[in-house]
Formats: structure tokens, C-alpha cells, sequence
């Protein structure tokens, strides 16, 4: 009975994902405005970024802090490919890779520890890549590069919300795997799933590797929206603190979690900016402070429990097996 | 010769100061097994204090420095009875994140209240003092000789007094230190207060050879946290060797490339260290 419900939430969430995705799709030939489908696309691309960290950290409580860094990379990729005359499908293609490929400096060095020496690794990593790219001079150096081309607005924003969507399905679909429940076992205990069979050192590191595909993409069809890059604005921290803030307010670890978070986190720069333009990253952290330390699970769990607990009230009314 | 005494002198200087702010870290983890992010901000908030301090009322920055200490404890003890003691017992990741808020809190809030400017200040010890070639300014000479003396003070705090051998003990097993009648919360909030006094002088000592921005202190903790790897988590013997050695190469890399390659060596020295030593120089293996 569980199984199969759970099969139908799965079920219900992946289409409810595709008829959202479709629905934010058709909405430019609706006649949205302009500022409307602007904050769309930042959804989603906040999503999305949301979404590649939440499959590595969200799911296995390892902790990184470059995911703005990994996706900087894939900004950087898609415009130098592009600029080399190659297609559009292929440069995304070889953004996402070499992200991938760069993740290996963090994954092939910590992932084989426990506790915190990846989340050190991210951290310098972050630091690396700025100083890197900005000494590079096929890059640009410290001046940045442009992207030649000049691309329709709506492909990028296209192009987001299928990240974005096909990111939170990924999620969605990975719990009922095989593989979901091996990085459920080395979530709660890393050394009883490695007593278990499972090469817990393999499964992080493929699980990174895919994160950082996800957040390359990302970055580079952002890349392509952006279309001139500064090392200093692509690799600045705040994108990072993005990338953890969005799962981490709506709750790390599940599918919903980051659509909610990433909504709020659109909505709370919004209001920012009239409000309060320069407090923004002094708001952001503290609305984490109070998530971590009193809604441990985020909002969508702390408000479901609200709401469980007030109908949980009156025992006389309650109908049916309790909702878990 | 002279040369490689010079660079010698310039490693101590910039290592020392790694070492104040490393101590605290360390410090915190071997206790508490808390990873502050926060720290580099108290090293900020020293430097603003001492900054604030010296261009208002005209006097010594070295009056900066007890004052910057005191500052500084009071608000880790603050930071740990408010914050940091919610989270005790709770999973690594929340640990973490709390700390890595409470860090962009404070870095946006000082960025917010003074800006990118770069500040400094004049008073204070000037001139040079040559020794057999080697020249060493009276500002990096004090900063080494403050260095000193509170890293010296720390060790034998952590050696001889009853807190610091109450602080090891918890470090070594916290459950078997309680049971010996060990007040863990008491003992934790001196940690918390000690390491973030520390961070906080430093950050006085920063401002007196450098100049003061609201990522100062990030950058310091970034080099920090690589001495703190490498010296083995938690261990302070472990990260005041890292410290000095860091300060050398750091030393050595700027002459002969530029900084930004000095930092960029350091960085990759850690993730060489992560391959081959993970435990660090002095870190005991385990998982």
C-alpha cells in the first residue's frame, strides 16, 4: 500500500513538474510582461542551481559551499565553445562535462574522507577557480569574455526551465531507485553501508559529478542569457550561498523543497531591492539562521506539520489512519 | 643569504598571524567539533574595532589590541549562548549551516556600514629596524611579538590551568570528561570566548600592517582553514607548524611569482595534503 502510493506521489509529482514547466514555457506567446518572464527565468535558474546542490548535499549531508564556482565554470565553458564555433546542443554539452571534470579536483581528494574535508575542499575551490581564471589569458584574464553570438531571449528562458524541470525530476525519480535507497543507507550510516556492500566512496563521488553536470548546465545556459562574464560577478560567493539557501529554506533533501525555496528566494530579492537594496546578504543569512535553527526541515515540512498537528487536535474527528 | 633571511622574516610575520587565528579554530573544533565559518568575521570585527578606534580618538593602535580581545570574547560568548549551544547534538550539516549564516550575516552587515573602501591608518609604531641586512618594519616586528606572546599565553593556558586541561579532556572524550564532573557548558563558552578573543586581536594586528576592508577577515580565515587541515583538525600543535610553514611558502611564492599565485599554491598545496595525508601533519587517522 505504502509502495504504491509512494509510486503515485512520484507519479504525480513529475507531472505536475512537466505541466508547470509547460505552462512557464507558453507563457512569453501569452503576453506576460517582460519583468514577469525576467523573474520566471531567475526561478528557475535558482531552481535549478537549487536542485544540483540538493542532489549531493540535500541527500547525503555532505556540505558544499562551490556549486556558484561549479556553475561559474560552465558560464565560462558554454561561451568559450560557442566562441569556437561549435553548436549551440554541443556547447552545453561540454559545459556540463567540463564542470563535471573540474568537480573531480574536490571529489577525487575528499570524497574519500568522512565529515567535513569536502566541505573544506568546496570552500577553497570557490577561492581556486577566481584566482585560476584570473590569471588565464585565453579566458580573458581578469577583463572576462562575451559571447559573440547574439541568441533570442526566449532561449535561454527556454532552455532554464528544462534544467530546471528535468533537474527536480531527477530528484523526484531518484528516491525510488536502487541508487536512492544507497544514498539513503549512507546518509544515516556511512560505515554500516559500507559493512553493506555499498561502495559508499564511489556512489558520493558519481552523485558529485552529476551534481556538478547539473550546476555546470545551469551556469552555462545562464551563461548564455548573461552573455558577457566577469571572473569577479561569475565567481563571486554569493551564487554559491544561493545555490544551498534555496534547498535549505524550502527544505534540503526533497523534490519540493527548492521549488518552494526558490520561489520565496525570488520574491525576497524582489522585495529586497525596493526595500532595502544594500541588506541583501545580511537578510538572506538570517532567514537561513532561523530556518536552520528552528525550521530544521524548512518551510514545506515545518508547514505541513502545522497543519498535520492542527487537525491532529480534536481526536474525535479524526478519520481513517493517521497521514504519514 | 640576506635574501633568504629577508624571506624568512616576511613568512613569520604573515605566519604568525595565521597562527592566532588558526589557534581559535582549531581550539573550537578539538573541543567543541564545531567548524567555525564565522571566525574570519571576529577577525573583521577586530580590525574595524581597532580601526575605529585608533581614527577617532587619535591614540596607540596597540591600545587596540586588549581592547579588540576583550571585544572579541564578549561576543563569542555572546555568539555561543545565543546560537552555537542550539545547536548542540544536532546533525553536522545544521552545525555548519549555522555557522556559515551567521558568517554572511556579519559579512553583509559589514559591508553594508562601511562600504568597499579601503582604510588605514598612520599612528602607531613607523620606521624600519635593520638587523644584518634583514630589514623588518617596527609594525611586523610588533605584530610578531603579540603573536607570541598570546599563542605563547594559549599553549600554556591549554598546558597548566584547570580549564585548559578540562578543555583537552573534552577534547579527547566528551562523555567520559562530563561523567569526571567537568562543566562541558561552562568549559565551552570559555573555548568559544578565548578562540574568538584571539580571532579578534588578530584582526587588531591586521589593521596595524595591512589595510582594513569587510573581507579582510574572510581572506585570513580562508588561509586559516588550510592550516587547519593541514595541521590535523583540532590539533593547535599541529596548526601552529602548519601556520609558520604556510607563512614561508606564502613568503616565498610572493617574491618570486605574485600574490594571487602564493594563494593559489596554498590552495593546491591543501587538496595535494587531502591526497596523500588526509589526517595532516599531526591529525590522528580515523575515517
Amino acid at each position: 500500500m505504502a509502495e504504491s502510493s509512494a509510486r503515485r506521489t512520484a507519479i504525480f509529482g513529475i507531472v505536475a513538474t512537466a505541466a508547470v514547466a509547460s505552462l512557464c514555457a507558453a507563457l512569453p506567446w501569452l503576453g506576460v510582461s517582460a519583468y514577469l518572464r525576467t523573474l520566471l527565468y531567475y526561478g528557475a535558474y535558482y531552481l535549478a542551481l537549487g536542485q544540483a546542490w540538493n542532489l549531493m548535499s540535500g541527500l547525503t549531508g555532505y556540505v558544499s559551499f562551490a556549486h556558484g564556482a561549479l556553475a561559474g565554470i560552465g558560464a565560462y565553458a558554454v561561451v568559450i565553445a560557442m566562441n569556437a564555433g561549435l553548436p549551440l546542443w554541443l556547447s552545453l554539452l561540454c559545459a556540463a562535462a567540463a564542470t563535471a571534470l573540474a568537480s573531480l579536483v574536490i571529489g577525487l581528494t575528499s570524497l574519500r574522507l568522512r565529515g567535513t574535508a569536502f566541505t573544506f575542499a568546496t570552500l577553497f575551490f570557490q577561492e581556486l577557480v577566481l584566482l585560476i581564471v584570473r590569471k588565464l589569458p585565453f579566458v580573458g584574464g581578469p577583463g572576462g569574455i562575451v559571447l559573440e553570438e547574439i541568441l533570442p531571449a526566449w532561449l535561454p528562458y527556454l532552455l532554464m526551465l528544462g534544467v530546471a524541470a528535468g533537474a527536480t525530476m531527477l530528484l523526484l525519480v531518484i528516491r525510488r531507485t536502487r541508487t536512492g535507497l544507497r544514498i539513503l543507507a549512507l546518509k544515516d550510516d556511512e560505515a554500516a553501508a559500507n559493512a553493506a556492500g555499498i561502495n559508499a566512496t564511489r556512489l558520493k563521488l558519481i552523485l558529485f559529478c552529476v551534481s556538478a553536470a547539473i550546476a555546470g548546465a545551469t551556469g552555462a545556459v545562464h551563461g548564455l542569457f548573461a552573455s558577457s562574464l566577469f571572473p569577479n560577478v561569475v565567481f563571486a560567493v554569493d551564487l554559491s550561498i544561493v545555490a544551498l539557501a534555496v534547498p535549505l529554506i524550502g527544505g534540503a533533501g526533497t523534490a519540493s523543497g527548492p521549488v518552494v525555496g526558490a520561489l520565496l528566494y525570488v520574491v525576497i530579492r524582489e522585495v529586497l531591492q525596493v526595500i532595502a537594496p544594500g541588506m541583501h546578504l545580511t537578510i538572506v543569512g538570517l532567514v537561513l539562521l532561523v530556518v536552520i535553527l528552528f525550521l530544521r526541515d524548512g518551510v514545506v515540512v515545518a508547514l505541513a506539520r502545522a497543519i498535520r498537528h492542527r487537525r491532529a487536535l480534536p481526536p474525535a474527528l479524526a478519520i481513517g489512519p493517521e497521514p504519514r | 643569504m640576506t635574501l633568504a633571511l629577508q624571506l624568512i622574516a616576511n613568512g613569520l610575520v604573515v605566519g604568525g598571524l595565521l597562527c592566532l587565528v588558526a589557534l581559535g579554530l582549531a581550539l573550537i573544533f578539538g573541543v567543541m567539533r564545531v567548524v567555525n565559518f564565522a571566525h574570519g568575521e571576529f577577525v573583521t570585527l577586530g580590525a574595524f574595532a581597532t580601526y575605529l578606534l585608533v581614527a577617532n580618538l587619535h591614540v596607540s593602535p596597540l591600545l587596540g589590541i586588549p581592547l579588540a580581545f576583550a571585544l572579541g570574547a564578549v561576543a563569542g560568548a555572546v555568539v555561543q549562548r545565543a546560537i552555537i549551544a542550539r545547536t548542540t547534538g544536532r546533525p553536522e550539516l545544521d552545525v555548519l549551516m549555522t555557522t556559515y549564516a551567521l558568517s554572511i550575516v556579519a559579512l553583509g552587515a559589514f559591508s553594508q556600514a562601511f562600504g568597499g573602501d579601503f582604510r588605514s591608518y598612520a599612528e602607531g609604531p613607523s620606521g624600519t629596524l635593520t638587523l644584518s641586512g634583514v630589514t623588518i618594519g617596527w609594525r611586523s616586528l610588533t605584530v610578531l611579538l603579540v603573536c607570541l606572546a598570546l599563542g605563547g599565553a594559549t599553549v600554556l593556558i591549554m598546558r597548566r590551568a584547570r580549564i585548559g586541561i578540562a578543555l583537552r579532556a573534552l577534547a579527547q572524550n566528551r562523555d567520559a570528561a562530563a561523567s569526571c564532573g567537568i562543566d562541558v557548558q561552562r568549559s565551552e563558552l570559555f573555548a568559544f570566548s578565548l578562540s574568538v578573543g584571539l580571532a579578534a586581536a588578530a584582526g587588531s594586528l591586521v589593521s596595524l600592517i595591512g589595510t582594513v576592508t569587510p573581507y579582510v577577515g574572510h581572506e585570513w580565515v580562508l588561509d586559516a582553514f588550510v592550516v587547519v587541515v593541514l595541521g590535523g583538525m583540532g590539533s593547535i600543535t599541529g596548526a601552529m607548524i602548519a601556520a609558520i610553514l604556510l607563512g614561508l611558502v606564502h613568503s616565498v611564492a610572493s617574491f618570486v611569482l605574485d600574490d594571487s599565485w602564493a594563494k593559489i599554491v596554498a590552495y593546491l598545496l591543501l587538496y595535494a595534503v587531502l591526497l596523500v595525508r588526509p589526517q595532516g601533519l599531526l591529525g590522528k587517522a580515523d575515517g
